[in-house]
């Protein structure tokens, strides 16, 4: 459903935020993107969404050049930013009107999933107001339901959890369960090694742009049997 | 003093484009900076100065040739004082700062004083220049001492100090007594609508009382003034600051008497500043926290398709914004009335009874000279409002959002220039429509001109939104500050009245010297516009969406 080939991408021509990268996340896995600030992992979120280009490589999503086809494989993804505040004036339902509108989401269904996804994240009674109004876990579960909203094959979600309180965590993360299970593809980026390891089929572990790492953490774990998740990460990434 | 001072430094830093911004397109600001300058700034200068100049010699035959810079300069601090008002309540109260400064362990009078000195120095840069030029007028005409150099630079830097010392005081006061007001968007727009109200009041004024040229001049030859005794009373240090200037020997006790008059002012801020802010500041918020059930909005929940949703998150965010609403929304009803205003104080002239003469007898220079009017003023109002010019800019931090949505550029690009044809239009079109039924012309005459008017309108528009495209201001955090010190929206009025007075200037000059009639004329200036409108959509479709792709955020 994603494919990362050889992808690089330079800032200012002297920083180079992704180095020769190449993964990829099929149907019906949750990946785990890992990496510590300033790794890499933000910019390649957001060159798999389309929002900067790549300066070589190629990334398919759902069959999708994001060169080539970029409508289409835009359509094909659901994507939290890794900031909630956006478009604050308008009211939630507004915002979910116009993600619906965006998506081409038939009314039964959009009417369907606001309901069922404002009761999940406990939203329901904030929609008629301005989102400005809104705390940022609020914000942040907007964010979730909007790139939910027209249930896309492709999540990409950049630090999902940031923000959200325990319970709507817990539901966002059996969502992403449901979602993978469907035969569909997510493809999350966090700082929290607790949450891969209970969510994810697969690590990738990337620090100044190169990936350290791709592979499931049983085997990560396997490799260095006296040393904590904790220890293995810190080992791999202060090198 | 060093704290105060960085903290200006940092405060002007978030109002000006980032050095990265700059560095992005040299080229581009270059370019436009020199049209700014030579297309905007040096001939407005000049003609301040011209009229200064002109007003000084007028009056010199009776000894009051300081009366025209006195009352000029009472002018100027009157607008600063009414257009100050709302960028010194948004800066002191709601601006993405106050948060990260309140918890600093900082005095009151710190966080006001940068706050005011950087809204001080970002508001007044056109003010500055506006204000030297008016001063070199006086200094030739009135042929004061050599030394009136320095003061002029003196009085420049310190003009606008007062009347937004004014604004300051007024602002903390109604915030600390009106407590309960503690919303952003409320406060902001009833200042908006304020500030509108007040010009328009001052508008009637003046055209209820039958305002005469003649007698202004007639007044402002007379030693005892009544106007400039009651603007002393309001802006006491100007008397001195021009008295500095003309009266040797006492000039330097004026001048000492302007900077204590000022200095004085900036302590009984600083002093208003400590006792009232942190009480008015803490608890401001923004928007409303009312919270309905949602479930009868979830119900009534349709598929439209989605350039009809866009435009109206586009509209919702313009008038919902009250930077946006006042510098945009509001621009528009805003400058009729200034126009009328210099209708009212012309007066009854001979220009403007041939003009409707001309217009009732159907006379070719003059028709002309009408349809080259309403394209200046269309391209000159699609400017100012920047509805165009900004339409990248506004979205800010989330502009990445037009990137991963599955909708075209230049579809996005297309609803904003339609909500920028909208509200420009809108506006041209009434008091297009009120001139022409006002003049009595036909129907197919006015036609015409609602159609030239929104052509002219459409080419502003999208030349506005490649302009903004070549270099957005992305980073910046609260809106006023989306719209203040942004370049783009700057050189876009600069690059429009440039074209337009170019094109203007030329339809007039092969009128004149070709012998070609007004009807060939207009056919031409109309064939033109079209071109340039079809090449600004050009522009648009595929540079603007290039520039949009190749901008990483």
């Amino acid at each position: 459903m994603i494919k990362f080939e050889n992808v690089t991408k330079t800032y200012n021509k002297t920083v180079r935020a992704v180095d020769d990268i190449s993964f990829e996340v099929k149907g019906g896995e949750i990946v785990g993107f890992i990496g510590p600030n300033g790794s890499g992992k933000t910019t390649t979120m957001k060159l798999l969404t389309g929002i900067i280009r790549a300066d070589a490589g190629k990334i398919t999503v759902n069959g999708y050049n994001i060169r080539k086809d970029p409508i289409k494989a835009k359509e094909s993804i659901g994507y939290i930013a890794d900031s909630p505040d956006m478009f604050l004036r308008l009211k939630g339902t507004e915002f979910l009107e116009l993600i619906a509108d965006i998506y081409h989401v038939p009314d039964e269904l959009r009417r369907e999933r606001v309901e069922k996804l404002a009761e999940t994240f406990g939203l329901t009674q904030a929609l008629s107001s301005p989102m400005i109004s809104y705390s940022h876990g609020m914000r942040q579960k907007m964010m979730v339901i909007a790139a939910l909203m027209h249930d896309p094959p492709v999540w990409i979600l950049d630090e999902p959890m940031v923000g959200l309180d325990p319970k709507s965590a817990f539901e966002l993360k059996n969502l992403m369960r449901e979602h993978a299970k469907s035969g569909n593809a997510v493809f999350f980026s966090t700082h929290v090694l607790e949450v891969a390891e209970k969510l994810c089929d697969r690590v990738i572990i990337i620090k100044n742009g190169k990936m350290l790492y791709n592979g499931t953490l049983e085997e990560l774990e396997k490799k260095n049997p006296d040393n904590s998740l904790e220890n293995i990460f810190l080992e791999l990434t202060e090198k | 003093m060093k704290m105060y001072l960085r903290l200006v430094k940092a405060l002007i830093a978030g109002v000006e484009p980032s050095n990265n911004e700059k560095k992005r397109n040299r080229v581009f600001y270059y370019v436009m900076s020199v049209i700014a300058i030579f297309g905007i700034m040096l001939p407005m200068g000049f003609f301040v100065g011209v009229i200064m100049y002109a007003l000084t010699n007028a009056l010199f035959p009776f000894g009051t040739q300081e009366n025209a810079i006195e009352l000029f300069l009472h002018l100027i601090s009157a607008f600063s004082f009414v257009f100050g008002l709302n960028v010194i309540f948004t800066v002191f109260y709601f601006s993405g700062d106050i948060e990260n400064l309140l918890p600093l362990p900082l005095r009151p009078y710190q966080i006001i004083g940068s706050k005011f000195t950087a809204a001080l120095i970002s508001e007044s840069v056109m003010e500055f220049l506006v204000i030297i030029a008016a001063f070199a007028g006086y200094i030739i005409g009135s042929g004061v001492p050599f030394y009136s150099w320095a003061i002029a630079v003196i009085g420049m830097l310190t003009m606008p100090v007062l009347p937004l010392i004014y604004c300051g005081i007024i602002c903390m006061l109604v915030m600390f007594f009106t407590r309960f007001v503690k919303n952003k968007d409320t406060v902001n727009k009833i200042t908006g609508l304020f500030t509108f109200l007040l010009i328009l009041g001052i508008v009637i004024l003046i055209s209820r009382s039958g305002f005469d040229t003649q007698k202004l001049i007639a007044a402002v030859s007379t030693p005892d003034n009544t106007v400039i005794m009651v603007m002393n009373c309001i802006f006491p240090q100007v008397p001195f600051l021009v008295r500095s200037m003309s009266m040797e020997g006492l000039g330097i006790l004026n001048l000492v008497i302007y900077i204590v008059i000022n200095v004085a002012a900036v302590a009984l801020f600083m002093l208003a500043a400590q006792g009232l802010y942190f009480g008015s500041v803490t608890g401001v918020g923004q928007g409303s926290g009312k919270k309905k059930d949602a479930s009868g909005f979830i119900s009534r929940m349709k598929l439209r398709p989605v350039s009809v949703t866009y435009f109206k998150k586009e509209l919702r965010l313009l008038v919902r914004t009250p930077a946006y609403f006042t510098n945009c929304f509001m621009i528009n009803l805003m400058w009729p009335v200034l126009l009328y205003l210099v209708f009212v104080l012309q007066g009854h002239t001979n220009f403007l009874d041939s003009f409707i003469y001309g217009i009732y007898s159907g006379n070719e220079e003059t028709v002309l000279l009408y349809i080259l009017c309403i394209t200046a003023a269309s391209v000159l109002v699609t400017a100012v409002n920047c509805i165009a010019s900004s339409a990248l800019t506004r979205e800010g931090k989330h502009f990445a959002f037009i990137k991963y949505i599955p909708v075209p550029y230049i579809t996005q690009i297309n609803v904003k220039a339609l909500l920028s044809i909208i509200v420009s239009g809108a506006g041209m079109l009434i008091y297009v429509i009120a001139a022409c039924v006002w003049l009595k012309t036909s129907f197919n005459f006015t036609a015409f001109c609602c159609f030239i008017s929104l052509l002219s309108v459409t080419f502003a528009t999208y030349l506005g939104i490649y302009m903004d495209s070549v270099n957005p201001k992305l980073v910046w955090d609260d809106e006023l500050n989306a719209l203040r010190g942004n370049y783009n929206i700057f050189f876009n009025m600069a690059l429009a009245i440039v074209l337009e007075a170019v094109i203007c200037a030329g339809a007039y000059l092969l009128f004149r010297f070709t012998g070609l009639g007004a009807l060939m004329i207009i056919i031409i200036l109309t064939s033109l516009l079209m071109v340039l409108t079809a090449a600004a959509y050009l522009l648009c479709r595929y540079k603007a969406t290039k520039n949009i792709d190749e901008l990483g955020m």
